[in-house]
């Protein structure tokens, strides 16, 4: 595994940022769930807590692990986006990462706070997904034929 | 046994693609068992895995290190297999390489496991100074206790006849000194429970389980009467009524079921039935047989559904022990027939009935048979997954994380 850019180390760390966590229903359909706990803590890797044996997030997840699919990550905070593309890799339901990962739930939502696992996502692809990127990216490869013509117009 | 040619992990991974390779590996690596390189034993004898100094397991060899326990493999399945020296005769092999535990077989690496880490509780004394190691184990989100350790079906030798527990007492007295007898005291365990309880995550489930004592007035009323007692004891460290907890005990009277519910905060009761087939029952379970046959113990079972409700109530077999000779199945049709012929009248009846894999363990009547081939494990728990998800039932009291003995509830993750 390679280490995660530092910009995006820092976006998994901040507890404000937003963290979406998208898998595939078995019929194809993409289920998206928000995880505030998600993080990274050995920078290689991401990992995030699962409340609950059988939601429908989580019976995703075991499709993808089992069957090998991939699942994606998306992190936000402003302007600032990350989408991350990688395959389960592990679900701990005991050990110093689980233990790690109880003792921050409880810490940010009391003492009877509870999680069921640990996910442990490995990363294949990550993509900066910011909008002032995509748009410059978009005008190297596409040209302007697409902006209104409004916001060509000269600054008043 | 009809197969023509036994098919390897691999080659089932392509056959049943529905089915995880991690799931098929589990059956197989009980199967056909494991060994540890000098590395793992020498890694999981550290103070992070070194697992407790006596079990409840018979064990002559004295030289084995402590057991750290189930298998974790990636997927989180537990898989209860111990690498007992001289047992088996072509096991996989687990590996330490860099810092992490690997299975092998023959050479080739399969994956990457791990296990669960060395409970708090280890190491610790109860205040009457008996080695809380000695009343619990660990698995990685169970906590095993052995209130008796005397199994009386062995006193007229009508012990089931692949079973290895409780075969060196004397062993285990020597083990733990004078402080340790075949009857736990009840405190011990409150004890016991209320220091495994203090280690935040690690445990979510209490199984306790026995030798078989059908002394008393009424049979098994002395057996029924320790357990309400010892489940008292641990009820007493929650605040809740109930609490996750499972006993696997002998099949008792509808009274004593509702004892054991109304009296305790036990939530599942299963009483085993190890064999379907009526004739195999009688051979391969003559304790059971005699008191008071497989019908009784079927009765007990769908009975308890009323008091503990549907979904509650598990009764495990041995799989695989229906082929043993002399009078066992030939073919695996005729297993697998019987097998979801008992699956499909449990679940019917709101019981779960649920597969384990037979080692025939050096020591036990039945050492030395063979063991049916992997495919007959892949198509069993297939079959009874979608039996039970008919009837709307699941195994979660004793799913991938709590027991490690069962393919089939493993399997159950997707329902």
């Amino acid at each position: 595994m390679s280490k995660l850019p530092e910009e995006l180390i820092e976006l998994l760390k901040d507890p404000a940022t937003s963290k979406i966590v998208g898998t595939i229903d078995e019929d194809g359909t993409p289920h998206l769930v928000a995880k505030g706990s998600l993080t990274t803590l050995d920078e290689e890797s991401i990992v995030f807590a699962e409340g609950f044996e059988g939601t429908q997030s989580n019976r995703n997840l075991v499709r993808s692990i089992w069957f090998d699919r991939r699942v994606s990550v998306n992190i936000t905070r402003g302007l600032t986006s990350y989408q991350v593309k990688g395959r389960p890799y592990k679900y701990l339901i005991t050990g110093s990462t689980f233990r790690q990962m109880i003792n921050r739930a409880r810490e940010r939502r009391g003492q009877e706070a509870d999680i069921a696992g640990v996910w442990v996502i490995v990363p294949e692809e990550i993509r900066n997904e910011s909008p002032a990127l995509r748009a410059r990216e978009v005008a190297e490869k596409r040209g302007g034929f697409h902006n209104h013509l409004d916001v060509l117009r000269p600054k008043e | 046994m009809s197969a023509t040619q036994e098919l390897g992990l691999q080659a089932l991974v392509e056959k049943y693609p529905d089915v995880p390779m991690s799931i098929i590996l589990k059956l197989d690596l009980q199967r056909r068992g494991i060994s540890f390189t000098d590395a793992t034993a020498d890694a999981t004898n550290e103070p992070y895995y070194r697992g407790p100094e006596q079990t409840a397991f018979s064990s002559k060899d004295t030289t084995q290190r402590p057991f750290p326990g189930p298998l974790l493999l990636r997927d989180g399945t537990s898989v209860l297999a111990s690498p007992v020296k001289g047992q088996f005769s072509d096991p996989y092999s687990v590996d330490y390489v860099d810092g992490k535990f690997f299975v092998f077989d023959k050479g080739e690496r399969i994956d990457e496991v791990d296990f669960s880490p060395r409970p708090e509780f280890y190491g610790k004394l109860t205040s009457r100074g008996v080695p809380m190691e000695s009343i619990a184990w660990s698995r990685p989100q169970r906590l095993d206790i052995y209130p008796y350790r005397y199994c009386h079906y062995w006193d007229t030798r009508d012990q089931c006849k692949f079973c290895a527990f409780f075969t060196d007492l004397k062993k285990q007295k020597q083990l733990a000194g004078d402080s340790y007898a075949k009857v736990v005291h009840p405190e011990d365990i409150y004890e016991t429970v209320r220091e495994a309880l203090r280690e935040p995550g690690r445990f979510s489930q209490i199984n306790l389980t026995a030798g078989t004592d059908y002394s008393g007035d009424v049979p098994f009323e002395k057996e029924v009467e320790r357990y309400i007692e010892v489940l008292q004891a641990i009820g007493r460290n929650f605040r809740t009524r109930r609490f996750p907890s499972q006993l696997i005990a002998p099949a008792y009277t509808k009274q004593q079921v509702k004892r054991l519910y109304d009296e305790t905060g036990l939530s599942s009761y299963c009483p085993d039935i190890e064999v379907w087939d009526k004739e195999l029952f009688k051979r391969i379970c003559p304790g059971k047989e005699k008191w008071f046959g497989r019908d009784y113990w079927i009765k007990s079972a769908v009975d308890a559904v009323e008091i503990f409700g549907k979904g509650n109530v598990y009764t495990n077999f041995v799989a695989g022990v229906e082929f043993s000779q002399p009078d066992g199945f030939t073919s695996i049709e005729q297993a697998l027939d019987s097998n979801f012929e008992a699956c499909e009248y449990f679940a019917k009846n709101g019981v779960i009935y649920l597969s384990l894999v037979w080692t025939p363990w050096k020591g036990t009547g039945l050492a030395g048979q063979k063991q049916p081939p992997l495919e007959y494990y892949v198509r069993l728990i297939r079959g009874l997954v979608e039996i039970r998800r008919h009837y709307g039932l699941a195994s979660d009291n004793d799913d991938f994380k709590h027991c490690g003995n069962h393919g089939d509830s493993d399997l159950e993750r997707l329902n």
